[in-house]
């Protein structure tokens, strides 16, 4: 038990300590600011996927929906409506998380493939809806003309657009908040009936747990976090784009969560780690990096179904 | 409890450890990059397309650059400086992804110049990423309007035409030569929007008719729907604004389907990439190129520009896209010459006005940037397409008249912009 606590606290300390200061070693491994930015954000979006995936057992096929209606609602929020930068992150985040509860509430009698199926359909039509009003969304051409704005302290400002590692350090809080809200809601009671659901529905439900009404507060609350995601991917783009809201992005998040581990919680950062970091150093090599994705993912699935932080696992949990 | 504070305990011991040897880590780092940086070459970000249904003009504008690196090397460099060149894939279509590239080459490769992008939105949308880090760009490819129009701005230079332009250089022509009632086939982005408000507002000018407009998202491969409803339209003229692939695919669909004969086929804006795609039967119409390889002979420096691409594509002739690339790299070389620095603002205002030497051009008619909006003012090469190559199998083109950008481009104030130097 110590022992085990122990080692737990070991690896969340290294994983924090190097959080801490990726923007003093990444240079040394040619990575840059920026980048680390990017992975913690869709390392954000990963989890959120895992969230539903790994621990309620519901796979979403749509979850990009909400990362780019939340990216769309910041961005729109800048442009248009206050120059806040914290302001533009909560309209992302109720817009893309309210959005998602509501179209939840359609899908929680659904399971397995169905679920994913309609998720996918919902997603298409958020994509649509980016792709087709031209006059709100720019189209294809994707929005832009918003960009983040300091932080004001009434005493100080903080530069988040043009100091990169002040930037990252936004991040990096945004992102602690929402992953610590994550741990605190798994290890509630709540999410320990998320696990009974995940591991026999019918057993939950026998034992007097309204299954339904479970999967959909944990299909909303990943949806909120996944605007969140979304969100801040605007302000690290300063540019939103109907991409965003593709199912082949959300087939992405659940790659990352996939290859990381998806029944673990920090394995779709890893996941999110080596995806980002892989597309961006192969694709400047290669322009057929995504062949050696996807190697990498059959790898995985045949040799270490449970991904990379699944197979460092005692055999114990298995 | 005692579990409790021994854990913690841990936890400070070993976060004081990393943290430690991270930041003794850090230590060694930061002289390490400053010192790397006074050796660093002059270096050239570009960012375009070598994927999809672009691929083809984009690796030919990357080669374009390319050629005029090699030829800045072999002489003096820029300003004594060697230049080196890093290309990113910015995909055809993927705003989001040419956007992540920008920065990329600006932030982690501290490139003093970024190029890119043959697609027009992803221009504007990298020239929103240039323009926040203040770095000089130049956009070879992406016709759009906005981009030296209503959205120009102090950085950025484009080489090819307006997509107005295209649309002034051969809409007076199509109207008389084929009829008035015009049907549109038309890329669903930003520069198939410019390029159709110009053709729609000329041939209204002139008195004729649009039968209708078919947006076909980028990429599109299968054209059926939108030529049946094309034909029901019994239009004159069915006018494909469509580019790359796309272009391709649908030229060879209304081939297949016959429309050719029983509708006039034709367009503005026509590249050598596609048409060499394209079977024979295909290739029909009045268009025009932005440069053309076949031109009369005596034009300086051509027959050398055509012998060195020949070398490096395997005997192809050089495209208007490589010529994009060329252009591109030596106008910045010029720029920073005549400044006398590589600084933005300097090169910037020593771009405005440039008038391209003759090596450089390859072309009869005076061609420059104008100051004003930094559009480059390019000859439009007018004429029809040939099915079979008339002298040489790659001369697909005939050319009737060679027009100067100033007659065919709309006057500053017309554009829109507003040019506004930072402080």
């Amino acid at each position: 038990m110590t022992a085990d606590q122990r080692k737990h606290l070991a690896v969340l300390a290294a994983i924090w300590a190097a959080l801490l200061f990726a923007p003093y070693w990444m240079p040394f491994f040619g990575g840059y600011t920026a980048l680390g930015s990017r992975v913690l954000v869709l390392g954000l979006g990963a989890m959120s996927v895992n969230f539903l995936l790994g621990f309620t057992g519901v796979l979403s096929f749509g979850h990009a929906a909400w990362f780019g209606l939340g990216a769309y609602a910041c961005g729109l929020t800048l442009k248009h409506i206050a120059l806040s930068t914290p302001l533009g992150l909560l309209a992302g985040t109720l817009v893309g998380g309210v959005a998602g509860a509501l179209l939840g509430a359609l899908l929680v009698r659904r399971r397995g493939i169905y679920f994913a199926m309609v998720t996918i359909a919902f997603g298409q039509v958020f994509y649509y809806i980016a792709f087709q009003w031209l006059s709100l969304t720019g189209g294809d051409d994707g929005l832009r003309g918003f960009a983040r704005q300091p932080l004001d302290f009434g005493l100080f400002q903080i530069d988040l657009l043009h100091n990169d590692i002040y930037f990252y350090y936004f991040v990096l809080f945004c992102f602690a908040v929402a992953v610590g809200l994550m741990a605190f809601i798994l290890g509630s009671p709540f999410g320990r009936t998320m696990i009974a659901i995940r591991e026999n529905e019918r057993r939950a439900r026998f034992l007097g747990i309204p299954v339904e009404l479970h999967i959909w507060i944990a299909f909303a609350l990943s949806c909120f976090f996944m605007a969140f995601a979304g969100s801040l991917y605007a302000l690290v783009n300063n540019f939103a784009d109907p991409r965003m809201l593709h199912y082949s992005l959300s087939g992405d998040f659940v790659i990352m969560a996939v290859m990381g581990g998806m029944r673990t919680f920090w394995g779709p950062l890893l996941g999110a780690i080596v995806f980002v970091v892989l597309q961006d150093y192969i694709s400047s090599v290669t322009v057929n990096w995504m062949s050696f994705i996807g190697l990498l993912i059959v790898l995985i699935v045949l040799f270490f179904p449970r991904g990379f932080l699944g197979m460092l696992r005692p055999r114990r949990t298995a | 409890m005692s579990k409790k504070r021994q854990s913690l305990a841990t936890l400070d011991r070993r976060t004081f450890v990393k943290a430690g040897g991270v930041a003794a880590l850090s230590q060694v780092a930061a002289p390490f990059i400053i010192s790397a940086r006074g050796e660093t070459a002059l270096k050239i970000g570009v960012d375009e397309p070598l994927t999809g249904t672009y691929a083809a003009p984009g690796k030919n504008e990357v080669l374009g650059c390319q050629l005029a690196v090699d030829e800045l090397n072999a002489k003096n460099g820029i300003l004594g400086r060697k230049v080196e060149m890093l290309t990113e894939d910015s995909t055809s279509g993927d705003a989001g992804t040419a956007v992540q590239k920008a920065r990329k080459l600006i932030e982690r490769d501290n490139v003093n110049l970024l190029v890119g992008n043959v697609n027009s939105a992803l221009s504007q949308a990298m020239a929103q990423v240039s323009n926040e880090k203040g770095i000089m760009h130049i956009v070879p490819g992406g016709h759009t309007d906005p981009i030296t129009g209503a959205d120009c701005k102090w950085n950025v230079f484009r080489v090819c035409n307006t997509t107005r332009m295209e649309a002034n250089a051969v809409c007076g022509l199509l109207f008389k030569t084929y009829g008035k009632k015009w049907h549109f086939i038309t890329p669903d982005y930003a520069f198939g929007h410019t390029l159709y408000q110009g053709c729609e507002a000329d041939l209204k000018k002139l008195g004729g008719t649009v039968t209708g407009n078919e947006l076909t998202p980028l990429g599109t491969t299968d054209f059926s729907a939108y030529l049946i409803k094309a034909r029901a339209a019994n239009p004159d003229v069915l006018v494909v604004l469509v580019q790359g692939n796309d272009m391709v695919n649908c030229l060879k669909q209304i081939s297949q389907f016959g429309i050719d004969k029983q509708i006039h086929v034709a367009g503005t804006q026509q590249e050598l990439e596609s048409v060499e795609a394209m079977p024979p039967e295909a290739r029909v119409g009045v268009w025009m190129f932005e440069w053309y390889w076949k031109q009369a002979s005596g034009t300086p420096g051509l027959d050398a520009f055509i012998a060195t691409v020949r070398k490096h594509t395997g005997g192809k002739v050089p495209t208007a896209r490589n010529w994009f690339g060329y252009v591109t790299v030596h106008a910045y070389a010029l720029a920073c010459e005549k400044a006398k620095s590589i600084e933005g603002k300097a090169v910037a205002k020593a771009l405005g006005g440039l008038e391209l030497p003759p090596e450089v051009k390859l072309q009869p008619n005076k061609v420059y940037f104008r100051g004003g909006d930094h559009q480059l003012m390019l000859s439009a090469f007018i004429g029809e397409l040939l099915q079979k190559g008339d002298g040489d199998p790659e001369n697909l083109f005939k050319v009737n008249s060679i027009v100067s950008g100033d007659s065919i481009a709309p006057t500053v104030e017309e554009t829109g912009c507003k040019m506004q130097m930072p402080a």
